[in-house]
């Protein structure tokens, strides 16, 4: 794939945030161009979530520039000042990219069917019947028309994770990030969000994955990033990183899968 | 029998006073309690100070003292004259009681929203950030709905309460019920009237316990 400047969708550069004392990011770059899948591994605490908070604007970095879709949502001048930009290109970055958090996050008070359409129809001022044949595509897809005038309390975590998926592309985005899709899921659960994702990267969906399932970032990502201390320890296509990690570091932490 | 009908009748007039203080009342301290919580949980130090001072104020003193300042303030404190004062057909006796009972509940009421609001995950705010809700859609569409559900048991038990504070309007001598119980008590030598006012009491409450389960129930779609 070339790398011209339409190719990348997120370009995060230098990026560094404190929680107080703490130094969660200590300069992460991270480049991830169109129809790429990224998966980052790590341990715990190691700062993948913050960096997906971070490009996902719930959280401010203290330095650093992110560009997503060709917007520079904050930069970094010479002298160490940190912009973000306005309220009006904010909300458009925001249509352009997809979460999925680790907790669903559905909102409960509002049937399957509307936790998809509400933003479409509210936020993108999309008419009812548009909404709710983009509604119905996605929910065929993963496979839950039957669900459509269901609760959120009346599925499985696995089907709502997957409702939430839906949810996250009814707007098209460019780039769709994942927060350990399944680490509130069991087993069994699991499978049937991972497939979702494999059927979204074979379509050629841009999409970072923060996980801890070693096997399927390994068979579905193209590369992955392995961050620890806040710092990207090793990066390189997905099965050259897990079958021959270089670094000490992601050995030890490989092992342990 | 004649006097059971009597009282009946003196006191179902009171009733309409009772019922006046309870409806306005929920009317006005609803709104105001949401805007106390709302200014309690702002990040303004000074707005958020002074909305704890007013709900710490208002639910630190007794009801019937605050009842005496709203109606007596006035005329103590800038000699002003209350006697002509009127709205519609409220007289300023009437005008300070809602006034006294809806700052009182506004400020139990900002607690109840308060606790409601704080218990929202915060997962809820971010779904709706990344999705692109405005703060105000956010406010409106995700968060008051699903607090409204939460802070049900509790808001019914201050409406329950609050129909058995109307009773607190005779120190005004509002003609409402419980001052009419008294009287026709009185003139009568008999503990009947205060009998048939606390039936009244009962079945009103039981009323607002049947309305306020309804409500309840038809927001149990969803846990």
């Amino acid at each position: 794939m070339s790398e011209n400047n339409n190719d990348i969708v997120l370009e995060m550069t230098n990026i560094h945030k404190s929680f107080g004392k703490l130094e969660v990011l200590k300069g992460i770059d991270l480049k991830v161009t169109r129809g790429e899948v990224v998966a980052v591994i790590g341990p715990s605490g190691g700062g993948k979530s913050t960096l997906l908070r971070c490009a996902t604007t719930l959280e401010k970095v203290d330095s650093g520039k992110i560009v997503i879709g060709g917007d520079v949502l904050c930069d970094t001048d010479e002298s160490g000042r940190l912009s973000y930009c306005n309220k009006q290109l904010e909300k458009e970055i925001r249509s352009k990219f997809g979460l999925v958090f680790q907790n669903f996050n559905l909102f409960p008070h509002f049937s399957v069917r509307r936790n998809i359409t509400e933003a479409l129809i509210h936020v993108h001022k999309k008419s009812k019947e548009e909404a709710d044949k983009i509604c119905d595509g996605l929910l065929a897809k993963m496979d839950l028309e039957a669900k459509a005038n269901e609760y959120p309390c009346n599925l499985s975590g696995g089907q709502q994770q997957r409702v939430s998926i839906a949810r996250a592309l009814a707007t098209n985005p460019e780039i769709i990030f994942f927060d350990e899709p399944t680490s509130a899921l069991d087993p069994e659960l699991t499978k049937g969000v991972l497939t979702v994702i494999k059927e979204l990267a074979k379509e050629k969906m841009t999409m970072v994955i923060v996980t801890h399932e070693m096997s399927f970032a390994r068979d579905v990502a193209d590369r992955i990033v392995f961050m620890d201390g806040g710092v990207i320890v090793e990066e390189g296509p997905a099965y050259e990183l897990v079958t021959n990690p270089k670094q000490e570091r992601t050995k030890t932490f490989l092992a342990g899968y | 029998m004649e006097l059971l009908r009597t009282t009946l009748l003196q006191l179902g007039d009171g009733f309409r006073f009772t019922l006046g203080i309870f409806a306005f009342t929920l009317l006005f301290s609803i709104p105001l309690g949401l805007l106390v919580c709302k200014g309690r949980m702002s990040k303004i130090k000074i707005v958020s100070l002074l909305c704890r001072l007013y709900i710490s104020i208002l639910r630190g003193t007794p009801l019937m003292l605050q009842l005496f300042l709203v109606y007596f303030g006035p005329y103590y404190l800038f000699k002003a004259n209350t006697a002509n004062v009127k709205i519609g057909p409220f007289d300023y006796r009437f005008i300070a009681t809602i006034i006294a009972f809806s700052l009182n509940y506004a400020a139990y009421f900002a607690e109840i929203f308060r606790g409601g609001i704080q218990s929202m995950s915060q997962g809820q705010y971010e779904a709706a950030t990344v999705l692109g809700f405005s703060r105000t859609q956010t406010y409106f569409k995700i968060i008051l709905p699903q607090v409204t559900k939460r802070v049900l048991p509790s808001v019914s038990n201050e409406v329950i309460t609050l129909v058995k504070d109307t009773s607190l309007a005779k120190v005004l001598s509002v003609a409402e019920m419980f001052t009419k119980a008294s009287a026709a008590a009185s003139s009568q030598v008999s503990v009947v009237p205060f009998i048939v006012a606390g039936a009244f009491y009962y079945f009103t409450n039981l009323l607002v316990e049947v309305i306020m389960n309804r409500i309840e129930k038809s927001m149990s779609y969803y846990s």
